[in-house]
């Protein structure tokens, strides 16, 4: 599904090197490491934004660097650590801008866009919310709409930028099962980076680790070994 | 508010329109019969007095309020969307500054070509794109909303000192011109130029109409905008272009006008409560419409007993909201 092909990403200078990496269908992903080593510099590469330093990346063996804004925006969807919630502006018309990429010049929404909508909703099991404004809910029910509206992007690839940071334990908890059963049944491909490692390693994540200025994939892990890896300068 | 309540909403404003530009007409000093105003405009007679007063000041200033307020309204509900911000508008941020400055610059140079309506509207416009794009580039390295207002407001600051220094140059005539535009006045305009006004006008708000799905997803923030597939460079410039467009011709023509751009765009979103733009486009053209057509009503009420300058009195209105919004909710 994402094949990283021993890249490089930083702003000016190489902040973090990986090796030979593929990521498939079906999973989830999570990325670890510390704060500054280039988590979110790797998603931004991932995305598109920012451009790699060095080697290559490709979604479903389409190079990233070759993809148009708008088939980019049909394979990969992303969710920011924290929405904030905007005044007058409902769930579902949040929800509903993440058809965006498929819908008309004056982005008319047709009743199948409207379909995927509350499927999707039903899915993350958010379907009371929709009438609400974004900015009257709580964290994590805003959460989990940031999760909807990426999902009806209908895209193979969702990477996730410290989606759990601003929510309590049960609603970490929350967000990774339905992440976890989501990926599952609709196979797609997710990276998440975060610094819930008790809760990856309780629902047995693989990890993309970032650690001295590099990034590896390690299919099983212990606690220990990954607070060691991480530990080093 | 369920969709049906919106629409009814905005056909009952679209019925007060019509109610309010007949007031407007009806509201100055001498009284003139409806079948005046018909022959001024279909059966125009230059030696009746009553129809050249119709054709040279009635007419012009109404439809000049008209598309004073929808404009500046509709190019402070763009500015606010654009920097995501609802402090934003044509005003605070230096929009009719930068138009003021070039407007000052030429009508004190004297050259003839600035004083025809083209190079009127060009000189605006050239100004007000020009202040746009300063405070673009200025407000990507902000943090707070707050801040934005403070850089507007020093760019409004030093413009108008070098505006003064100009004036102290300045000869007699010109600088008188230039004072009385810039108390801004509904007055200025004449039969002539309102078929150019109002092509420019309704050519803004159907660009603006074409600009529907980036807006809506702007409202998200740039950075989720372009993940989204939104051009941003392109739409930044397309939105700021159709801002200085409009925010330009009414400077060009009226002078600056406070605050209009700013409190109307904010009551449209408190009113419809939607993010919806082109629900808000119609919201903001009528109120805007609505708001500028009652100031003005009641300016020339009173102009029999003292004459209020307009910008004197939209800031009465509009200083006291903006205190309002603060207080309701800027981080």
């Amino acid at each position: 599904m994402i094949r990283i092909h021993h890249i490089a990403v930083g702003y000016h200078q190489v902040l973090l090197r990986s090796e030979d990496i593929q990521l498939n269908a079906g999973k989830v992903y999570a990325l670890v490491g510390r704060n500054g080593i280039g988590k979110s510099t790797l998603l931004q590469s991932l995305t598109g934004a920012l451009p790699l330093l060095e080697g290559k990346v490709s979604f479903m063996n389409d190079d990233l660097s070759s993809l148009s804004r708008i088939e980019l925006v049909k394979r990969v969807a992303v969710v920011e650590s924290r929405f904030e919630g905007i005044e007058y502006l409902k769930v579902k018309d949040y929800i509903a801008l993440g058809r965006t990429p498929y819908t008309d010049a004056f982005g008319q929404l047709t009743t199948q866009d409207w379909e995927v909508i509350q499927q999707t909703a039903s899915a993350i099991g958010i379907r009371s919310l929709m009438e609400k404004f974004t900015d009257q809910i709580s964290d994590g029910e805003r959460q989990l709409c940031a999760v909807a509206r990426a999902f009806v992007q209908e895209t193979p690839i969702i990477l996730l930028d410290e989606p759990t940071a601003f929510l309590d334990y049960l609603n970490r908890q929350k967000l990774l099962n339905i992440l976890i059963a989501l990926s599952k049944n609709q196979q797609k491909c997710m990276l998440l980076s975060t610094h819930d490692l008790e809760l990856c390693l309780k629902a047995e994540l693989p990890l993309l680790l970032a650690s001295s200025g590099k990034l590896s994939l390690k299919e099983h892990f212990n606690l220990e070994e990954v607070l060691f890896e991480m530990s080093k300068p | 508010m369920k969709d049906k309540s919106l629409r009814s909403l905005i056909i009952c404003l679209l019925g007060l329109l019509p109610i309010a530009m007949y007031l407007h007409l009806m509201s100055g000093q001498i009284e003139l019969s409806f079948s005046s105003y018909w022959k001024a405009l279909f059966d125009f007679n230059p030696k009746d007095t009553y129809q050249v007063l119709i054709r040279e000041f009635r007419l012009p200033r109404m439809v000049m309020a008209l598309v004073a307020g929808a404009g500046l309204s509709l190019s402070g509900m763009l500015m606010q969307t654009l920097f995501k911000n609802p402090l934003a508008g044509p005003y605070v941020l230096g929009i009719n500054s930068g138009a003021s400055l070039l407007i000052a610059l030429s009508m004190m140079t004297g050259i003839q070509f600035f004083q025809s309506n083209f190079g009127l509207i060009g000189t605006a416009l050239i100004g007000a794109m020009g202040a746009g794009l300063l405070m673009m580039s200025v407000a990507q390295r902000l943090k707070s909303q707050i801040s934005l207002l403070l850089v507007g407001l020093m760019f409004g600051s030093f413009t108008a000192a070098l505006v003064s220094m100009m004036e102290s140059k300045a000869g007699a005539e010109s600088l008188k011109s230039f004072t009385m535009w810039s108390m801004g006045s509904l007055q200025q305009v004449t039969f002539e130029q309102l078929p150019l006004i109002l092509t420019t006008f309704i050519l803004s708000v159907i660009l603006v109409f074409l600009a529907v799905k980036p807006l809506n997803v702007l409202v998200l923030g740039e950075k989720s905008a372009g993940l989204l597939g939104i051009h941003i460079q392109r739409t930044r410039l397309f939105i700021l272009g159709i801002t200085a467009l409009l925010a330009g011709l009414v400077t060009a023509f009226c002078g600056p006008i406070a605050f209009v751009g700013m409190a109307i765009p904010n009551l449209t979103r408190i009113l419809f409560r939607t993010t919806h733009h082109t629900t808000l486009i119609c919201g903001n053209l009528l109120i805007g419409a609505l708001f500028l057509l009652g100031m003005d009503s009641f300016i020339q009420l009173l102009e029999g007993q003292f004459s209020i300058p307009l910008n004197a009195f939209t800031s009465l209105v509009g200083a006291p909201f903006v205190v309002f919004l603060v207080m309701r909710k800027i981080k």
